[in-house]
């Protein structure tokens, strides 16, 4: 049997591919959660920015804004968590479940009108180097311009994180937000910024799936994407590097299981689908184990209030 | 340059309680002034308005006769005003570095350079590359101090500082804040601390119930006068008397081991002792030193080996606490709201959480109500806890108040051992005095304790034996009628 060399290179590629979305909304959600903040709303602010994304593709037909357009919806309903759990002092599991609830919800009533319209193209880099390098040119040519980010992201997430004063702070902050507090730090601020960001890249990361990835609008599109997306975050222990692996730990089994149906493996559907879940756990499990680093990169007071009384 | 912090009718006042009561204070650098008083005086609210983390009610605050404005930290740190946390104000999980650079707007290298410096010039070694969480208390507190002089302050407030540091480090922190009060650094030292007054400052002023008492020039002073300002009532000392030595043993621990997972905890490493009948064993030690960990696994709280506790020739290292009751022995955990007692649950529902067999607490799985309030009833009176309404929430004592009511839930099965650890803990002079009274009461009975305490003047006083806890390791056992202070603070900084 001969193997097409640019046939594995395509497989690898849709694998990358598949796994964008996790990627931008778990290094999203690290940054809320580095901040102290947990946020369970993932899977709604995903299906809200992909509905946003689809939706102002369709009505003003330009894509820049779509895409910025998706963004800015995740930060408009990620306004309304922090408002809740920073101002009003919600309990940040309770508010980040309806937050997933009410973006199902309205996703799905906006979206009726766009059930069934065909996507747009969307233009991808490096096209005319797609055959220069066997095996190496698609993966790392012809995709969109937010594939790049996505791949880029886990660096600078980071980078940021471990080299920049802001960084410092946010870390400081999902430490101990009483030391903080009191050093000056304005808390509620800072998680603020750092629930809206997370807001905004989740929308990215809708607007990936409903404009690139299957350019449609289907209801409950993102299909729990988002709650892979918080797994990926606490069993990378807050990692930005073990985010990319398990997001292509991910991605990978779930193309190769879909291969692997179609050629007719004797093994049961069921565990074929499953098999992405439990794998890209264990591994994540395995390779972060170490309890003592565990306890250093867990940011302390993640998912706890923070009330500053006078 | 001269530096005067002027305090001006300052009121602060909480729902039920006036934590500051129209305070006014004036304070001119080249001197260390003390603010004395007991926990809940007031002083800690007063030190956190003049550093911005709270805003009082009324008054006015000036530096060098300007009108400050303390709407937050920042303000106070814009004003050249530092202040050292009692609790330590370090992110753990970041490195000294990382704490040090986070509130400050200098460059990477310069910044290093300049706590280069400072730590050459205060003899201050600290690793900067390390984890917070990997430093001993007195590394940690030198932390902050650099933090505040990073900044150059003009005023620098010091919380009870030396509640976590040995008798060494606490002459090491004396040492550098003469220095810093020579170099023109106007310092503030809080603490209610008698013997530290004596020793460091210059100037006193006490409080008591929000209000400032007195303020007065130390050399007109001395311990009796300050406690008696502070406490308001003469105090009556107790003294232990000499117990006469058994030599019945009652508890043995042998080769006793943890190993933690937590990297937040220490290991205990080959713990050897033993304790006969009425004596009191006291363990010294910084906190953070093992004690925890070595009263879990006293009170079963963690479970060790079967043959590394024998408890009155039984073998009980495998038992739990509610096991290890049945047998006779009794426990006083560190803290009285999380450990000891349920927050929101009534004064007799807590008496009742530690059901022992014989107590006819529950019939068939029903609670006898009756049974437990006739024995809440009878402790709050033997104890002398200040509240005659069994169905108040406990979090409503006073932690005195809570002490008494735990202490006496443990002894009302006339326990043959008590295990306590830092039983006086953050409580007020008289509540101090009637648990020491207690625990002497308890050794007279011919019964034993086991007190771990970071006091080590509590120690001195209620011990027959002591030992020292340092870094999970216990020093062999001393006769307390020899040891000095000194002497157990050179161990617990780990020396031999």
């Amino acid at each position: 049997m001969i193997i097409d060399i640019n046939f594995v290179g395509l497989i690898i590629a849709s694998i990358m591919a598949s796994a964008v979305p996790l990627i931008l909304a778990s290094c999203g959600e690290l940054i809320t959660e580095r901040s102290g903040v947990l946020n369970l709303g993932v899977e709604g602010m995903m299906i809200i920015g992909a509905i946003s994304g689809f939706a102002l593709m369709t009505v003003t037909g330009s894509l820049i804004v779509a895409v910025f357009g998706a963004m800015l919806a995740g930060v408009l309903i990620s306004t309304i968590f922090a408002f809740l759990t920073q101002t009003l002092i919600t309990n940040h599991v309770a508010t980040g479940l309806a937050l997933t609830i009410f973006g199902i919800g309205i996703s799905a009533m906006i979206g009726k009108n766009f059930v069934g319209i065909p996507g747009k193209e969307f233009p991808v880099l490096f096209e005319s180097l797609k055959d220069t390098i066997p095996l190496i040119s698609p993966i790392l040519f012809g995709h969109s311009i937010v594939f790049y980010f996505a791949f880029a992201l886990p660096f600078m997430t980071n980078y940021f994180l471990k080299k920049t004063k802001i960084g410092l702070i946010v870390r400081a902050v999902g430490d101990s937000p009483e030391s903080a507090s009191n050093q000056g730090i304005n808390v509620r601020l800072v998680r603020y910024a750092c629930i809206l960001y997370g807001g905004a890249m989740s929308g990215l990361a809708g607007a990936y799936l409903s404009m690139i990835y299957t350019p449609q609008w289907i209801e409950n599109m993102t299909g729990g994407r988002g709650w892979i997306a918080l797994a990926l975050v606490v069993f990378s222990t807050w990692n930005p590097i073990k985010i990319l692996i398990g997001a292509m730990i991910f991605g990978g089994l779930t193309i190769i299981q879909f291969h692997m149906q179609a050629i007719g493996v004797r093994i049961p559907v069921q565990f074929l689908t499953a098999l992405p879940y439990i794998v890209t756990i264990i591994v994540l499990v395995v390779i972060s184990r170490d309890s003592r680093k565990i306890r250093l990169s867990t940011p302390s007071s993640l998912g706890k209030s923070f009330h500053k009384d006078n | 340059m001269n530096t005067n912090l002027k305090i001006s009718n300052v009121t602060k006042i909480y729902p039920g309680c006036v934590a500051n009561d129209n305070v006014s204070l004036e304070f001119n650098s080249g001197k260390i002034y003390a603010l004395l008083g007991e926990n809940g005086a007031g002083k800690s609210t007063l030190v956190k308005i003049l550093s911005g983390i709270i805003i009082p009610d009324e008054g006015k605050i000036y530096l060098n006769e300007n009108n400050l404005n303390l709407n937050s930290p920042s303000d106070a740190k814009k004003n050249d005003i530092g202040m050292v946390f009692q609790h330590f104000n370090l992110f753990e999980t970041l490195s000294v570095f990382e704490n040090l650079i986070i509130d400050s707007d200098e460059q990477r290298e310069s910044l290093r350079e300049k706590i280069d410096l400072i730590m050459k010039k205060y003899n201050f070694p600290i690793d900067l590359d390390i984890p917070v969480l990997n430093l001993s208390a007195g590394q940690k507190q030198k932390v902050e101090i650099i933090r505040c002089l990073i900044r150059n302050p003009k005023v620098l407030i010091m919380d009870e500082p030396t509640s976590v540091l040995t008798e060494q480090e606490t002459s090491e922190l004396f040492l550098s804040l003469k220095k810093f009060s020579e170099e023109g650094i106007l310092i503030i030292y809080i603490t209610h601390k008698l013997k530290e007054v004596m020793q460091l400052c210059d100037e006193v002023a006490v409080m008591r119930r929000g209000k400032l008492v007195s303020v007065s020039e130390i050399k007109n002073e001395n311990i009796e006068s300050l406690a008696n300002k502070m406490v308001g009532q003469n105090l009556k000392t107790i003294k232990k008397k000499k117990a006469k030595t058994s030599s019945d043993q009652l508890i043995k621990i042998t080769n006793l081991n943890f190993t933690s997972e937590d990297p937040f905890e220490t290991n205990l490493m080959d713990i050897n002792f033993s304790v006969n009948r009425g004596e009191c064993l006291g363990i010294a030690g910084i906190s953070g030193n093992g004690q925890s960990e070595l009263f879990q696994v006293l009170s079963g709280e963690i479970i060790s080996e079967k043959k590394s506790i024998e408890f009155n020739n039984n073998y009980i290292g495998d038992l739990n606490p509610q096991e290890r009751r049945e047998y006779l022995m009794a426990f006083s955990p560190e803290d009285r709201l999380e450990q000891a007692a349920i927050p929101q649950m009534k004064i007799f529902e807590n008496v009742a959480l530690n059901n022992f067999k014989s107590s006819n607490f529950f019939n068939n799985g029903l609670i006898n109500e009756n049974k437990i309030k006739e024995h809440s009833k009878k402790i709050i009176s033997d104890f002398n806890v200040n509240t005659d309404n069994i169905e108040l929430k406990s979090q409503f004592l006073s932690g005195g108040n809570l002490q008494k009511l735990i202490i006496g839930r443990e002894l009302i099965t006339s326990p043959d051992l008590l295990i306590c650890f830092n039983p006086t803990w953050g409580l007020d002079v008289g509540a101090i005095n009637y648990i020491h009274e207690t625990l002497i009461k308890i050794n007279e009975q011919n019964k034993s304790i086991i007190l771990i305490s970071t006091d080590t003047d509590e120690l001195l006083k209620l011990s027959d034996k002591i030992s020292v806890i340092h870094k999970g390791k216990l020093s062999k056992i001393m006769n307390a009628e020899v040891v000095t202070s000194e002497k157990l603070g050179i161990l617990m900084g780990g020396a031999n």
